[in-house]
């Protein structure tokens, strides 16, 4: 079995060819970047993405900014484009509140649940539907594509009820159930995907060439699915980091609250007084920050998963 | 092997939900002992206005007579509603004791999530609680909910902005009318996009008490059945005054809420550079704004206190703080702030819940209510708000202060933003009457709940 | 295809066609981690609105007055009550074009994270993590005070550009707040649309593509014959969950009414439940319009249900 394994570093695209069994192909001579780069189209595209990469970036670039400002430079008419004099006072204010690290903790969590047993639930239910063929599969795919179209605000009377019952509200996994609920549907979808990209006849290639069927699927098809997993990981964190509506009926405790509830709630005691835009942007900077760490790391892992993508020679 | 991972992992689920659901859950359904030190009861608090001095005063003295243990709950104002129809209808999840909005209390009486209180009226202060906030309470002639504190709406001004366009104190309210106008043409600092009296297009809080001051009501009732009466005679010359303030006084926009207006009062001209020279522009907007009158703690000259944090410092040669004038001179009718406080009709310690109201409406709490400037529920003790020109204003507009409809259906006309629509359209009406008859058509059958 | 049982299932090779006699219960067990929990969390819930929907449930019925049932009258005031076609044409719009807007601009990005040199396509991934690692209570607090009326960055800059937007109001009028809706909801979804799209092309072999460039196919030629065909399924399941998304978009609109604007002109299908919901605490009328919202999120999708399916099929 050969295969090859194409370098992210110096390739313009970070691409992963999938292993073949035939001999690879002969690389162009200065595919890489080296040559490409010096194309002007490529300049002018380079350009393009720089200034879109400042767009996008804006707003997130807005709320730092404004989190280091003191509130009277923010009440100005004219705004202030950077954080010149500025200080971690706002940082300091709202981490005194002693509130923060508790909604960390939940949110954190309730994000870490949601997020293994839904990959887990969904790679099983994914594995089910593009390996076999069965009866009922037709429903059950259907199902998994009717429910994500359930609007969820008006669901949230019964699911209080639900959690009601089971003695789950103000609890953790209540919570999370709800999460993985909402997100299994969607990541079982986006999942099939991937499994039925990975083919079969390539596992059966590694086993014939003397490797065991954990062995085959550690190093072939996980490797193919990382990155389904990886976005369906970050789709699924998102989520339960993000939602609101639900984590609002079901957590009434002030000591079992969620970011998203925390932060909103910092926000609604700011309006009380006069908004003290500061801190808020601060608050909402600390809430944002774990979502940044959490992408740093996996976008490490998606790497990594695609470089080790390659099989051993 | 594949039967047994599948297997393995659904158990391995099963078990670390269990596991976890345990954890959090362990501190409940301790309620089975007749003993009361095991006993815990929850009470809301909505938003962040009843400081914390009187929270650990409230859990000290209910554990000093009763032994068992308060559990205060903040529930944000935005959320209150929501959280109290899932809660309260629950047995086993509902706060024992918990605070509303004085406009949501008739909503929640009707449909019975309180306890009838009746017989604990007298001894909790009786007729000397705010009457129009226990009306909200009661349906029939049984108390459901009480007053806990009252707040209200006054007019703050940039004193030395209205004196630079020679504008007297008004005594009246058509002087007051009159007097914004004149300000907003003088506009005496040449300010773009300046308002002689700020009022945003759909901050109708603040504008009912053109209605009121006019003898104008938003809606009647005969045999419980309730009716909008906008297009009334008296309601629709407040209106047109209204009309004419947002034309000739105001430059709010016309989708602004009763929500952070104090700021346009606000100079933020302190930004200096290195050299010491103003670099920011001001901003300074409105001469004269209305607001609940603890919206003094937001205007002034700009400061920090000893933790470093902004702070506005109230000026008297710029500011000043008066009650909305009335046609009569005495101060104007305006909506009262404040809210209600009741029983859940669903708690498992009705005999705790009705100390804790005791505790609440005991004369040492009342005072505590009074000296952080909310006004206390017992007239008796509101000597404790002090006499400064904040207390004084807060007093005499609430002498004649008034509260939305006592309507069953007051919280959905308040849920579904009608007032804040109808408000928004009255500016560029030309037909107001027309207009108010529109919406009395909308309003009627949402009060009475239908 | 035939059947691919190879993970987790047994090491001979399979009979295509015809499922393995000791597999027949494996598929069953696979599913039922993920059924279980779909019936825990979702079972009751949708039973309950279900029969809410053709019940009187208000306020009084959740404070246990029997509700009384109304078999289907609640529809019927629904589907006379011209508000709430209007809300539906909106929505309808709004998701419609602001599905396809978000949809052309991650897939332009997509392809330029694949084209650009390596910097500044991580300089490009970062910004886009960074505004998809937004919370969207505080990316809707961001967004919100760049549009303030008065200190808001946006009139400042457009007025420095000479143009007359000193405190102009955006939300005001329901066509600007509409416009700035879906420039938060598209910065937004954009991120994930891009990568998931960018996750299928690296999935693109570059051997093929560079062997295509080679033999002379063009740009568009390459990406209608070799790059869409691969990523289709992912370009497929983006865009419905861009148009289910869409269609009841809810935590943006319902801050931003918050922020200004008339809520009555600027409900959307989300927002319209809320009201009804908690607003009006008119539970019976919001498990219709919720009924009602699920049936036409079929009916907008089927036709890439049924291909989807197909293609499953095949």
């Amino acid at each position: 079995m050969t295969s090859t394994v194409q370098s992210t570093g110096t390739a313009a695209v970070p691409s992963r060819t999938r292993p073949q069994r035939t001999a690879p192909p002969i690389r162009q001579q200065g595919a890489g970047s080296g040559n490409r780069s010096f194309r002007p189209g490529r300049i002018v595209l380079g350009v393009v993405g720089i200034v879109i990469s400042l767009i996008w970036v804006f707003p997130v670039y807005w709320m730092l900014n404004s989190s280091l400002l003191p509130n009277v430079v923010l009440q100005s008419t004219t705004p202030t484009w950077l954080p010149f004099g500025g200080s971690f006072d706002n940082f300091v204010a709202v981490f005194s509140g002693g509130t923060f690290l508790p909604a960390l903790g939940m949110s954190t969590a309730i994000a870490i649940i949601t997020v293994v047993f839904c990959l887990l639930f969904a790679f099983l239910g994914a594995l089910a539907i593009s390996r076999f063929r069965f009866r009922g599969r037709k429903a059950f795919v259907l199902a998994v594509l009717l429910i994500q179209m359930l609007p969820a605000e008006g669901l949230f009377i019964a699911q209080y009820k639900l959690m009601g019952s089971l003695n789950m509200l103000n609890s953790i996994v209540g919570v999370s159930i709800i999460y993985i609920a909402a997100v299994v549907p969607f990541t079982i979808w986006m999942l099939r995907g991937f499994v039925a990209g990975v083919p079969a006849d390539l596992e059966e290639a590694a086993m014939i060439d003397g490797l065991s069927r954990t062995q085959a699927f550690m190093r072939i098809t996980f490797p193919l699915l990382a990155p389904g997993l990886v976005a369906s990981g970050v789709y699924a964190f998102l989520q339960a980091w993000n939602e609101f509506t639900v984590a609002l009926v079901l957590l009434q405790d002030n000591s079992s609250q969620t970011l998203p509830l925390w932060l909103r709630g910092f926000i609604q005691a700011s309006a009380s007084r006069a908004t003290d835009w500061g801190q808020v942007m601060a608050a909402s900077t600390l809430v944002a920050i774990p979502v940044i760490i959490f992408f740093l790391f996996v976008q490490g892992r998606m790497t990594s998963g695609l470089v080790s993508g390659a099989v051993k020679g | 092997m594949k039967r047994k991972l599948a297997s393995l992992a659904a158990l391995a689920t099963a078990s670390a939900l269990v596991l976890a659901g345990c954890s959090s859950n362990a501190d409940r359904g301790a309620d089975a002992s007749a003993d009361n030190s095991v006993k815990t009861i929850t009470l809301w608090l909505a938003g962040s206005d009843t400081p914390d001095e009187l929270r650990e005063y409230l859990k000290t003295e209910f554990n000093k007579e009763t032994g068992a243990t308060l559990n205060i709950q903040q529930q944000d104002w935005g959320d209150l509603v929501t959280k109290l129809t899932t809660s309260l209808p629950d047995a086993n999840n509902t706060p024992d004791v918990t605070e509303l909005g004085n406009t949501q209390s008739s909503t929640f009486t009707n449909v019975g999530a309180f306890l009838n209180i009746t017989d604990m009226y007298d001894e909790l202060g009786g007729s000397k609680l705010l009457q129009s906030f226990v009306d909200a309470g009661m349906v029939g002639d049984k108390n459901y909910s009480l007053p806990y504190y009252f707040g209200s709406r006054a007019v703050f001004t940039r004193s030395d902005v209205w004196a630079a366009a020679g504008v007297e104190q008004p005594k009246t309210l058509d002087e007051f009318n009159a007097g914004v106008a004149a300000i907003n043409a003088a506009n005496p600092l040449n300010i773009p996009d300046f308002s002689g009296f700020y009022l945003g297009g759909q901050d109708w809080r603040n504008g009912i008490s053109w209605i009121f001051a006019n003898d104008g009501e938003l809606a009647t009732v005969k045999d419980g059945k309730w009716t909008s009466t906008l297009a009334s005679e008296n309601t629709l010359k407040g209106l047109e005054q209204l009309q004419q303030l947002y034309k000739s006084a105001s430059n709010a926009p016309n989708d602004a809420k009763d929500s952070n207006q104090y700021i346009y009062l606000n100079d933020s001209d302190e930004i200096k550079d290195a050299e010491g020279a103003v670099t920011a522009s001001t901003s300074l907007s409105a001469a004269s704004i209305m607001a609940p009158t603890w919206a003094h703690w937001s205007i002034g000259t700009l400061g920090t206190d000893d933790a470093g944090k902004a702070t506005r410092t109230w000026d008297d040669t710029k500011n000043a703080v008066f009650a909305l004038p009335g046609n009569d001179g005495k101060p104007a009718p305006v909506f009262a702030g404040g809210s209600n406080i009741g029983i859940s009709a669903k708690s498992k310690n009705p005999e705790l819940a009705k100390s804790l109201m005791k505790i609440i409406f005991s004369k040492d709490y009342q005072t505590m209510l009074g000296t952080n400037g909310l006004g206390p529920a017992n007239s008796d003790h509101v000597d404790s708000l002090g006499d400064d020109q904040f207390a004084k204003a807060l007093i005499a507009s609430a002498s004649n202060s008034k509260l939305t409809p006592a309507a069953p259906g007051w919280a959905t006309v308040e849920g579904s933003l009608v007032m804040e629509e109808f408000f928004n359209k009255i500016e560029a009406s030309t037909d107001l009457k027309a207009l108010a008859q529109e919406y009395d058509k909308k309003l009627t059958p949402m009060l009475n709940g239908e | 295809m035939t059947t691919k049982n190879l993970v987790l299932a047994q090491a001979d090779p399979p009979r295509p066609g015809r499922p393995h006699k000791k597999g027949r219960l494996t598929p069953y067990v696979l599913v039922i981690p993920a059924c279980a929990i779909l019936i825990l969390a979702l079972g009751y819930p949708l039973v309950w609105q279900f029969t809410t929907s053709m019940q009187k449930f208000g306020l009084a019925q959740q404070f246990g007055q029997p509700p009384e049932f109304v078999w289907f009258d609640n529809y019927v005031t629904l589907f006379t009550d011209p508000y709430m076609w209007a809300v539906v044409a909106r929505s309808l719009a709004f998701c419609l074009i602001t599905a396809g807007v978000t949809m052309a601009i991650g897939t332009l990005m997509a392809l330029l994270m694949n084209a650009v040199h390596n910097a500044v396509r991580i300089t490009l991934q970062i910004s886009l993590l960074l505004a998809w690692a937004m919370p969207v209570v505080a990316a809707m607090t961001v967004w919100n005070w760049l549009i303030d009326w008065r200190r808001g960055v946006l009139n400042s800059v457009l007025s420095g550009m000479g143009l007359d937007f000193q405190n102009h109001n955006w939300l005001a009028n329901p066509m600007s707040f509409f416009l700035i809706a879906m420039v938060i909801v598209v910065w937004m979804s954009v991120p994930f649309v891009a990568f998931s799209i960018y996750a299928g092309l690296t999935q693109v072999s570059t051997e093929v593509l560079e062997a295509a460039q080679l033999d002379g196919a063009r740009l568009s030629q390459r990406l209608r014959f070799i790059i869409v065909p691969i990523i289709r399924p992912v370009l497929a399941i983006i865009l419905l969950l861009q148009v289910i998304w869409d269609l009841r978009v809810f935590t943006q609109i319902r801050l931003l009414q918050d922020a200004g604007s008339i809520a009555s002109e600027t409900n959307l299908l989300g927002t319209y439940i809320y009201q009804l919901g908690v607003g009006s605490s008119d539970f019976a009328m919001a498990s219709a319009v919720s009924i009602f919202v699920l049936v036409l999120t079929v009916a907008l999708s089927w036709f890439y249900v049924r291909s989807m399916l197909k293609e499953d099929d095949s």
